[in-house]
């Protein structure tokens, strides 16, 4: 039977008659009217007054802290993400995560209402310990905030010790915390705040002398491929890593016909170990400002700085990193993947040369992404980073001077998609790298996307594709070369150049 | 009391102990074996509309969530500015698939994150002069929008700022309407409350601001239908072949005009009682507009419903709508023909919002399944009243169900089918059960109407009989 | 050993005027101090850094857009004696959240290095009454360990002190917080010290101090100068040098017992503040 559905549907007379009818009750603006003012928003004019918005904010490329806080939270075994405040948030992340992971992602709320706004959230946090540990016995209660409960001040620390005085929790549940406003930073302040808080707030952590292992935090990073990617590295140098905190199950977790609630994550044995750990490597720089900062100055241990390992140079910086501080040799193996990503490399880059690229998304992704288009010898032309800080405009700034192929790029920070819409229209793209909503932007402006990002909900298991390492320079060239070659065939269609060989 | 009344509602005693007391007892009163009959009072209504427990996951969302995620955020030419820091805007960003024509960013900002993106400093100081701000550059941003809806969120109200007046002070600057809605997410147990606000803000602010040129005796008001996957025009499109005129939708595809005339139809229809009737109810009081419920989910209820509605008309109408079931009839015969075989005796475990967990029960038995368990969101007792005769003595019923609870009903009932939400979805996927999405129709749609059905019955065949379950190897 | 301690007080009764003479009193003794004003008005360091007020961290956050833009240096100020004065700061009355400001304030300052190992004494001056979590914020755990509460023999006064002792008892109860005891700031009503050591003995606390009233200390204020910088030999400043001695030797840390309000009516009853039929109305 064939079954018309929307895609369809609606182009059938009968609706395009409907909705021209509909228009009687509609007062709408008269089509010339419509048509001029589209054609406005597409102007120099239209631009300088985008860019001189002050207060108005449109499309921005950001979320709050508490979804980043629960994204690192569910990088650990057992793990009960809790967070004290309105429910409607946690229904929001749980739904958003889902979208994008196509995963069950588990997390209460406290239910806080008016009530609550008024006295305090205590009688929330005390009947919602101690429902959450009854029903669900996670071995680690990870507890953020929503903005209502920072806004009346409630104060976790005092609230989980009187939980925990009271015995609604039994000891040996780990309780850590951390105070997410989300009127401040974005979801890579919640993931920084939160790790710092649970490796502040485990208890049992036994000091001993730095053993042979060391810890990666990979930082906001919604590739699960990464996570599988960064393992097997590690494993092929036979170094001893701590993957903090690895989602890699719990977001992709194998389907058995059985659901479970928590599948997966860093053993909460080998948390309670990181503080031993030779050296901690992180892989992103903006997600881990505090965790960073704990690690070097409370646990007082090494803590070093990768550059987000996406594309060769920066992989490269990573693996000598890691077996500087393991004393372990860059395998053979990892050496041919090297060899074989350079080779792909070489032989897209024709396609990829000289070509202009707009980027939007978090501060250490586009410091990968950058590195890697620089690497190709594309022009990174407008990059775009609604959570980037003058820190990070700095950084990219530096980057890009230091490559002749970057001599086009400007670094807009605390800017929003709709900035961007302006800055394709002034000065297009060959590429445009981002998340699903610059499909918009790809629509308006007819510029080629490519996905890449958080958060990816209309395109099915790219995140199951890892971005980083060698494998990972290897899907980009084979992402950035063949979506510019189906754009090359698009165009050349209908003309000579219709070639079927590349 | 029948054998299935007791044997559900020893399952259901089964399920609740693993809750802590407390919980226990106040969870009880949530979940019942179905009375058809309504007639055992309270003793065995199910409760609703209450708080969810806290620290036991619940599917529910928040008051904004109802009014700038459901009632508000379909209207297509108003700027829905959500108030507040990033998330909640960003996390209800198009998500709900309600469809309208238009382009976006031009004539139509339904397809749009607007917000005020609230830093600390807005928290200590307050938020409304940078509102103001916001309004101008909206104006200056986006010429041809007709209007400006401020949808609150937590700190907005916990600060104190008076939108109010703001709105009141940009309505005059700017000429068109700044309505202010208090949907703070902590008010109200659900998004129940955000409808209920946003109707008022809409009784307030617009409802009758604007009158038609020329009335007809056949203007009427399709309310609370939001178009997820063109669900409206599929509905719309049958009342006109009634010989209807559709003055306005609510508020899928809408426009505020719509909301402004709406008080000159002579009857208003509604689909989503739950999120709707306020109005409806306002506008029989003020204006006397009668209101009637109606379902367009499956031929059974369509038929139903389009006489239920031509009723109200004269005998042409009567007639028109004879004729209109007569034309469809064969081709919905030819989808029941085409898809019951595989769907007959099937049965389904439904968990949605406020009206679908009764109104598509019908569409599943014109195609011979049956639901056997369901449940609202945000549904309040007037919802259930109207459930019980829908569902078998002995069905399950349950509010508020916590994943919980939902996963281990399934696991006693095992269903051919669930149909619930994102949250929900993955986790059956995990299950092995087949699983749709019945807020966003997954993607998919419309569901309602002729043109609906076999879309429905289509989604429901996929689902049920996917090779892709007979793969999931199971761990003994 | 780093303390921290908590001021409270109904407006208007002279916290910051008494927080501001006893730090330099103790910084004149040599110890090192911070004042962190958590109050909107900003007016709890003026006397210490001679000016009219300074510049506030939510007020320049407000210019730069967050807290994330500024220096340390801009906000946290030395004055008399090397004491370290910070302000909260916040918005104007009826607008915003003034609880909000002062968490964002103490982050700020714990974030970027304020509590250097070498203070001695960190005083928070907070705002009127416990009013919300944020007026809360200097008590939490890991922070001030010690509350003084400021108040007079005037009725309103020991409204309040009972109402911010009933805010001390949450956090004494989940917390480590505890009553160091009820500083009188005369106002020269009649048994006055009796009545502010008959309501501190009832609170399960002392009266630590009894400063008496004099004019020298508002002759000293309209110069921006506490009274130990503007007249160090005058006799009001060994008052303050008392309490100094007296809150660096304090070993009196209590849970308070907060009054019902029927008892704390009686009590003023008691002492002639309050008639009968005052109290029945």
């Amino acid at each position: 039977m064939i079954v018309k559905d929307h895609n369809e549907l609606f182009k059938d007379t009968a609706y395009v008659e409907q909705f021209h009818g509909k228009r009687e009750f509609e007062n709408p603006c008269p089509e010339d009217v419509v048509h001029q003012t589209a054609q406005w928003t597409e102007s120099a004019d239209y631009k300088e007054k985008n860019f001189k918005r002050e207060a108005l904010v449109i499309n921005p490329a950001k979320a709050c802290q508490p979804l980043g806080a629960m994204l690192c939270a569910l990088g650990f075994e057992n793990t009960l993400n809790f967070v004290q405040g309105s429910q409607g948030c946690v229904a929001y992340f749980r739904s958003h995560l889902s979208r994008h992971f196509k995963e069950p992602v588990a997390a209460v709320s406290s239910s806080m209402t008016e009530d609550s706004a008024v006295f305090g959230g205590i009688s929330n946090i005390l009947e919602g310990l101690e429902n959450a540990y009854t029903l669900y016995k996670p071995a680690m209660i990870a507890v953020s905030t929503t903005c209502m409960a920072e806004v009346i001040g409630d104060d976790l620390n005092s609230y989980i010790k009187s939980a925990v005085e009271k015995g609604i929790v039994p000891e040996g549940v780990e309780i850590p915390f951390a105070h997410t406003p989300s009127f401040v930073g974005s979801h890579i302040t919640g993931y920084d705040n939160m790790m710092k808080g649970i490796l502040s707030g485990v208890k049992g952590q036994v000091r001993v002398s730095p053993a042979d292992s060391i810890n990666i935090i990979p930082g906001f990073d919604t590739y699960t491929g990464n996570y599988v990617e960064l393992k097997r590295l590690m494993s092929s140098m036979d170094v001893k890593a701590t993957v903090l905190a690895d989602i890699s199950d719990t977001l992709d977790s194998p389907n058995t016909g059985r659901y479970r609630l928590f599948p997966g994550g860093t053993p909460i044995s080998a948390l309670k170990d990181a503080v031993n750990a030779r050296s901690t490597i992180a892989l992103q720089k903006y997600s881990t400002v505090k965790t960073g900062e704990f690690i070097k100055t409370v646990w007082g241990r090494d803590f070093q700085l990768s550059p987000v390992p996406i594309g060769i140079q920066n992989t490269d910086e990573f693996l000598d990193m890691v077996s500087a501080v393991s004393g372990r040799p860059v395998s053979h193996a990892i050496e041919a993947e090297r060899g074989r990503a350079v080779d792909a490399m070489i032989d897209s880059h024709p396609y990829v040369h000289g070509k202009r690229f707009a980027l939007v998304g978090d501060p250490d992704l586009l410091m990968g992404l950058m590195s890697f288009v620089l690497e190709m010898g594309g022009r990174p032309v407008h990059v775009l980073c609604t959570n980037g800080d003058a820190g990070f405009a700095k950084d990219a700034e530096s980057l890009l001077r230091g490559s002749p192929f970057g001599d086009d790029a400007t670094v807009h920070i605390g800017k929003d998609m709709w900035h961007l819409r302006s800055l394709l229209f002034a000065e297009p793209v060959d590429l445009l790298i981002g998340n699903s909503y610059a499909k918009f932007l790809w629509r308006d402006t007819k510029t080629p996307l490519l996905r890449i990002g958080f958060p990816l909900f209309d395109r099915h298991h790219l995140h199951r594709y890892p971005i980083i390492g060698y494998q990972g320079a290897i899907n980009l060239t084979n992402w950035i070369v063949n979506t510019l070659l189906d754009e090359m065939d698009r165009k050349a269609m209908f003309t000579q150049s219709f070639d079927v060989i590349r | 009391m029948s054998t299935l009344t007791q044997q559900t509602q020893k399952m259901i005693d089964e399920v609740m102990e693993a809750y802590p007391e407390k919980t226990r007892k106040l969870r009880e009163k949530h979940v019942r074996p179905n009375d058809p009959t309504g007639e055992c009072g309270s003793a065995c209504a199910v409760k609703s509309n209450v708080k969810s427990r806290p620290g036991i996951m619940t599917i529910r969302g928040c008051a904004y969530a109802g009014s700038k995620g459901v009632v508000w955020g379909p209207v297509k030419d108003v700027v829905h500015l959500s108030h507040g820091p990033v998330g909640c805007g960003q996390y209800s960003w198009w998500s709900r698939r309600n469809y309208s024509n238009g382009i976006t960013g031009v004539d139509n900002f339904s397809a749009m994150h607007i917000t005020s993106d609230f830093q600390e400093r807005d928290i200590v100081f307050g938020g409304d002069k940078r509102l103001a701000k916001i309004c101008r550059e909206i104006k200056e941003m986006f010429p041809l929008a007709k209007g400006i809806s401020i949808q609150s969120e937590c700190p907005v109200g916990l600060i104190g700022d008076d939108i109010e007046s703001v709105a009141k002070k940009m309505t005059e600057e700017l000429g068109i309407p700044v309505i202010p809605v208090r949907c703070e997410g902590f008010r109200g147990v659900s998004q129940s409350l955000g409808h209920h606000i946003a109707n008022d803000s809409i009784r307030d602010h617009v409802l009758g601001k604007n009158t038609l040129e020329k009335v007809t005796d056949y203007d009427v008001n399709l309310i609370g239908d939001y178009n997820i996957g063109g669900d409206a025009w599929a509905s719309r499109r049958i009342l006109e072949e009634m010989g209807l005129r559709v003055i306005a939708q609510w508020s899928g595809d809408a426009t505020i005009n719509e909301f402004a005339i709406a008080p000159q139809a002579k009857l208003n229809l509604i689909h989503c009682y739950r999120s709707m009737n306020y109005i409806c109810r306002f506008m029989e009081e003020q204006y006397g507009i009668p209101w009637i419920e109606y379902n367009l989910f499956g031929p059974t209820k369509i038929y139903q419903s389009m006489r239920k509605i031509a009723a109200f008309f004269d005998d042409s109408i009567k007639e028109r709508t004879e004729a209109v079931i007569a034309k469809y009839t064969p081709a919905m015969d030819a989808v029941i023909d085409a898809y019951r075989p595989a769907l007959k005796d099937k049965t389904v475990m439904l968990y949605v919002g406020g009206l679908r967990p009764r109104h598509i029960i019908g569409a599943y038995e014109d195609l011979g399944m049956e639901v056997i368990a369901t449940g609202y969101e945000f549904g309040h007792n007037d919802d259930y009243k109207r459930t019980y005769p829908e569902m078998k003595e002995g069905a399950l019923i349950y509010d508020d169900i916590t994943p919980y609870e939902f996963e281990a009903f399934a696991k006693r009932l095992k269903p051919d089918l669930v149909g619930s939400g994102i949250k929900e979805k993955y986790a059956y996927h995990k299950m092995g059960v087949p699983f749709r999405q019945m807020h966003s129709w997954d993607y998919s749609g419309p569901y309602h109407g002729f043109d609906g059905f076999p879309v429905f019955a289509r989604d429901m065949d996929m689902a049920v009989n996917s090779p892709t379950w007979k793969l999931i190897r199971r761990k003994r | 050993m780093m303390r921290q301690i908590a001021i409270y007080g109904k407006g208007g009764i002279g916290k910051s005027t008494t927080t501001q003479n006893t730090v330099a009193a103790l910084a004149e003794a040599g110890r090192k101090c911070m004042i962190v004003g958590c109050d909107p008005k900003a007016d709890a360091t003026r006397l210490i850094l001679n000016r009219k007020a300074q510049a506030t961290v939510m007020d320049l956050a407000r210019q730069r857009g967050s807290v994330e833009e500024l220096e340390i240096g801009e906000i946290l100020l030395e004055g008399f004696l090397g004491v370290k004065c910070a302000e909260s700061g916040g918005p104007e009355p009826g607008v915003g959240c003034a609880g909000r400001g002062v968490i964002t304030a103490i982050n700020f300052l714990e974030e970027n290095g304020a509590y250097t190992p070498d203070l001695d004494y960190v005083f928070y001056d907070v705002l009127g009454d416990v009013v919300c979590g944020g007026f809360a914020m200097p008590i939490r755990e890991g922070k001030a360990k010690e509350i003084y509460i400021v108040t007079s023999g005037e009725m309103m006064a020991m409204y309040a002190a009972n109402n911010i002792a009933r805010g001390v008892l949450k956090y004494a109860n989940s917390g480590g917080v505890r009553l160091g005891g009820l500083i009188c700031n005369s106002r020269k009503t009649d048994k006055e010290a009796e009545l502010v050591s008959a309501l501190a003995a009832k609170l399960n606390t002392h009266m630590i101090h009894f400063i008496p009233r004099d004019n020298q200390v508002q002759r000293a204020e309209l110069r921006r100068q506490t009274v130990i910088e503007y007249s160090p030999e005058h006799a009001q400043c060994d008052e303050y040098r008392a309490l100094a001695k007296k809150i660096a030797e304090n070993k009196n840390f209590v849970i308070p017992t907060p009054l019902e309000m029927e008892e704390l009516e009686t009590l003023l009853m008691e002492f002639g503040i309050m008639d009968g039929e005052g109290a029945a109305a």
